[in-house]
């Protein structure tokens, strides 16, 4: 299994940098990888030039002349860099969690394509539109699935989520609700992200009511039309949750009024984002 | 020493030895976890675990209750507080041993209870399986051997979760039995009970993970003539 970022310690951080090609940099000869994942031989521009290098032979020298047994060994999936034994469970956990989910969904699929439609009250991705769009299949990349379950979790670690599916069990949800986008169906990095944040941002309007009136009072004195990007903390009650704080891009002010509800104004904004997210 | 999970109805989790106050915290811990300080709880629990042997034997149960209570509302703080924790135990392990056979030993049941108890999805954590080897083996070493607290809790382990733990890395467990065989056959000066502790245990694998009836007999029979 191939992963392409060796992932940091801070591993639930936003890192938009992961697809952008930068280029070779000064230290892109002692990488393995070059930057779009794949395995790099010492015919790479990148590499420094050592002519004596045999080319793509496993047992061949690194630019440096590292033997190939000095880089980091393959193992079974994304590595936490830090080793620390809470981390190292969790990321077990997520990822037995995510193949384990992805059994289910695949069973799920195959009885969506062979039996009448269903709807599912199981807790996990129950979308009704759960078989795949032809010619796209599913997203089995591991490392996006605990990536973008990692991006879930923090969501539902949230006494706002708490309360959310304590009010509003899942036959009585509206589209408007808050859903849990599909981390199985392909989409871009950037419209995955986008479903997220504006997820997490629906699932506010559900925050304690101490909290609401600050929020508020922080959408009131910001002036949306000069600023690009804005973080709005939303303070956690419970002090071991994270505070995530939510980005919000340049967008009609409308977007900030999930407070109140969820105006006409913004589902139509969702529905232009990504049709399949509702 | 032949142990099995006490599967206590009344849910008892030897919280007795600790003070009035801290029995108080953990109880509220047990129901409502994020109502507490769960970083001290784990430091409570890890630090009784280390004095009290009969607690350390049993700790396992309180600290699967509180994870579970805690995950139902997706947190997970006490676990990785716990297991950070045990991991800077586990770090000083020699260091503790020094000080304190005590300590040490109960170390290793506690670390082998939370094996035993904390899984994941299931399965025992991963990330304990090569700690807890290196503790076993390290029990299987001549100075430890020649200690019968420690040849008994090497044993008890290895009654308790051997065979999840062979499951999980089966090269080792063979490692750590030929050092068990050599301990048996070669060590001078083991105690008749360290001997009689060793061939129970090496019976008891060659068994996979029980015992034969006459064995059973044999070693845990009150009757000797």
């Amino acid at each position: 299994m191939s992963f392409r970022q060796k992932s940091k310690c801070a591993d639930g951080e936003y890192n938009g940098d992961e697809n952008r090609n930068r280029g070779p940099s000064k230290w892109s000869n002692c990488r393995k990888r070059g930057a779009d994942g794949s395995m790099r031989s010492n015919g790479d521009v990148d590499s420094t030039s050592t002519s004596d290098l045999k080319k793509s032979n496993p047992t061949h020298k690194h630019p440096d002349n590292r033997p190939v047994s000095f880089t980091t060994p393959e193992s079974g999936g994304p590595v936490s860099r830090c080793t620390d034994w809470g981390s190292e469970v969790e990321t077990d956990e997520m990822r037995t969690s995510v193949r384990r989910d992805m059994q289910r969904y695949r069973r799920r699929i195959l009885t969506a394509d062979f039996g009448p439609r269903e709807r599912t009250n199981s807790s996990g991705s129950s979308d009704s539109r759960d078989s795949p769009v032809p010619g796209e299949g599913m997203e089995d990349d591991e490392e996006v699935l605990m990536r973008r379950q990692k991006q879930i979790n923090y969501g539902k670690n949230t006494l706002a989520y708490d309360r959310y599916i304590q009010e509003v069990p899942k036959h009585l949800r509206q589209p408007a609700h808050p859903k849990t986008p599909n981390k199985f169906k392909k989409y871009s990095r950037r419209s995955w992200d986008q479903q997220i944040k504006l997820w997490k941002v629906k699932i506010h309007a559900w925050d304690p009511p101490a909290q609401q009136g600050s929020e508020l009072q922080a959408i009131e004195e910001v002036d949306l039309d000069d600023i690009m990007d804005i973080e709005l903390d939303f303070p956690e009650l419970d002090s071991d949750a994270s505070a995530q704080p939510v980005k919000v891009t340049k967008a009609p002010s409308s977007q900030l009024d999930t407070c109140h509800g969820t105006p006409s104004k913004m589902i139509k904004m969702e529905a232009s984002v990504d049709l399949d997210m509702v | 020493m032949p142990t099995s999970k006490m599967d206590n109805p009344n849910e008892d989790y030897k919280i007795q030895s600790f003070d009035l106050e801290t029995q108080k915290l953990l109880k509220t811990a047990l129901k409502e976890p994020s109502a507490v300080d769960l970083e001290k709880v784990s430091n409570v629990i890890v630090d009784q675990s280390l004095k009290d042997p009969v607690f350390s034997k049993e700790a396992g149960r309180i600290c699967y209750t509180i994870v579970q209570a805690e995950a139902k509302h997706n947190g997970n703080v006490f676990r990785r507080n716990l297991l950070n924790r045990l991991q800077l135990e586990f770090k000083a392990r020699e260091e503790t041993r020094l000080r304190s056979r005590q300590e040490w030993v109960c170390f290793v049941t506690f670390i082998c209870n939370i094996f035993d108890y904390l899984k994941v999805n299931s399965m025992p954590m991963v990330a304990l399986v090569h700690p807890v080897f290196d503790c076993l083996f390290r029990l299987a070493q001549p100075d430890s051997l020649n200690n019968e607290e420690e040849v008994d809790c090497l044993v008890l382990q290895l009654h308790r979760i051997g065979d999840q733990l062979e499951k999980m890395n089966s090269q080792r467990m063979d490692e750590l039995f030929y050092l068990l065989r050599d301990g048996f056959l070669l060590q001078e000066g083991l105690s008749s009970m360290a001997r009689l502790l060793l061939l129970e245990i090496l019976e008891f694998r060659a068994g996979a993970w029980t015992l034969s009836d006459t064995a059973q007999k044999y070693y845990y029979s009150e009757v000797n003539d």
